[in-house]
């Protein structure tokens, strides 16, 4: 018992671990172009924050099953 | 196009394309065309050129400060790309700004050929290249060709201009030449093939117009054939040899295979004024870089696509005023615009 608590505690942490990865490769083009933008003209910060807070949703998947695999399955 | 090349190109990229977006649209200009100059210079001087006017409003009055203005702009612009690109694209927009370079070069022999003074020789200076305002301007001072030649004599340019033997057309050919084998070598070095296949259509435009103005001349074929650029897209060295040793009309009709015929289809049948080929050539290698800049996104296209349109902005506004100056009609001003 002790060890699937712990196998589903790995599964959780590698859920949001690879989640973050993901987001953060698809925000490095995404806030480089953000900040280019916003260095011409600062109405883009609206728009170019928006846009590079969009891949972050992704670390939201990977929160919500983690919070699955550890409230739902460890119960 | 890897994921990693994307993120390299993506802050350069999305910063041309905001200052794309602050260029003149193209529905501005025939409403210039109905404007007095001193409207023109206040409506230049509360844009983008703002600083540059008012920074040289005390040095140049009239139609000089526009121009000053004009060329100072682009300069600092260009020069901008260099400093906010970083690795391969900071080297393919050094490399490619090196024109200016040979623009500069050219300007100054010019000038001095035919005896313009330094101040006439610093108007056209655009020291958007390698070769900074300051240093062009000590050579400018320098009286003679030969001389000029030789301060010229530490820069990569020397070789193609030790060649001097009194005739400037071949001097200046050598200069186009050197440029664009350079530039292919670096593209080649860069492995960038997008970069290549602009270069290659420019090379390919830049001989049709030399093909039309040496068949008007009526030059002959080893003449022809001297003056033009290899490396061509779809205009190869056969197709060029092929080309230089036909008639004007011949030319014309051997024209309608290559891509490049619908620039100048509609005007086929009146192929009389070379202003008129020439501005069509340019259109639509504007159209030709916006087009395959949207193509790539993440590339060396967007920022050259730039390069080109803010070019064709400062030629455009000099153009209009220039014709104003000397009173010339709407219609042949207009006929002369990029747009």
């Amino acid at each position: 018992m002790v060890a699937d608590a712990g196998m589903i505690a790995i599964g959780a942490g590698i859920a949001v671990g690879l989640a973050g990865i993901g987001a953060g490769m698809g925000e490095q083009a995404i806030g480089a172009a953000a900040v280019g933008a916003m260095a011409e003209d600062e109405k883009f910060f609206g728009k170019g924050l928006l846009m590079t807070v969009i891949p972050e949703s992704i670390a939201i998947f990977g929160l919500v099953v983690a919070l699955i695999l550890l409230f739902v399955f460890n119960a | 196009m890897g994921a990693a090349n994307g993120v390299k190109y993506a802050y350069i990229v999305a910063r041309v394309r905001a200052m794309k977006g602050k260029l003149i649209p193209k529905e501005m200009y025939p409403k210039f065309l109905n404007m007095d100059i001193p409207e023109i210079t206040r409506f230049i001087g509360e844009s983008e050129y703002k600083k540059d006017v008012d920074e040289l409003g005390k040095k140049y009055k009239g139609t000089d400060l526009f121009e000053h203005a004009l060329n100072q702009n682009l300069a600092l612009t260009y020069r901008k790309l260099i400093e906010v690109s970083q690795s391969e694209a900071n080297f393919l927009i050094t490399e490619y700004l090196r024109s200016f370079d040979i623009w500069n070069i050219k300007t100054i022999l010019r000038g001095k050929f035919s005896g313009a003074s330094e101040e006439e020789i610093l108007e056209d200076v655009v020291s958007a290249g390698e070769l900074r305002y300051r240093d062009l301007t000590e050579i400018v001072k320098v009286g003679t060709i030969e001389g000029v030649i030789a301060a010229f004599e530490k820069t990569p340019y020397y070789p193609a201009l030790v060649g001097y033997k009194g005739v400037l057309a071949d001097v200046e050919n050598e200069l186009d030449k050197m440029f664009y084998s350079n530039l292919i070598k670096a593209a080649s070095q860069a492995e960038n093939k997008l970069f290549l296949k602009f270069l290659r259509t420019e090379i390919d435009l830049k001989n049709i117009k030399i093909l039309f103005r040496m068949k008007r001349a009526g030059m002959e074929r080893e003449n022809t054939v001297k003056m033009l650029i290899p490396g061509g897209m779809e205009l190869k060295e056969s197709d060029l040899g092929r080309l230089a040793s036909l008639s004007f009309s011949e030319f014309v009709r051997a024209l309608e295979e290559y891509s490049y015929w619908k620039a100048i289809s509609d005007i086929s049948s009146d192929l009389t004024s070379l202003i008129h080929i020439e501005t069509r050539l340019d259109k639509y290698g504007l159209v030709y870089a916006s087009k395959i800049s949207y193509y790539y996104p993440l590339s060396i296209l967007p920022v050259l696509d730039y390069i080109l349109s803010k070019k064709i902005e400062v030629d455009n506004l000099r153009i209009i005023v220039r014709g104003k100056e000397t009173k010339l009609p709407e219609e042949i001003i207009k006929s002369h615009l990029v747009m």
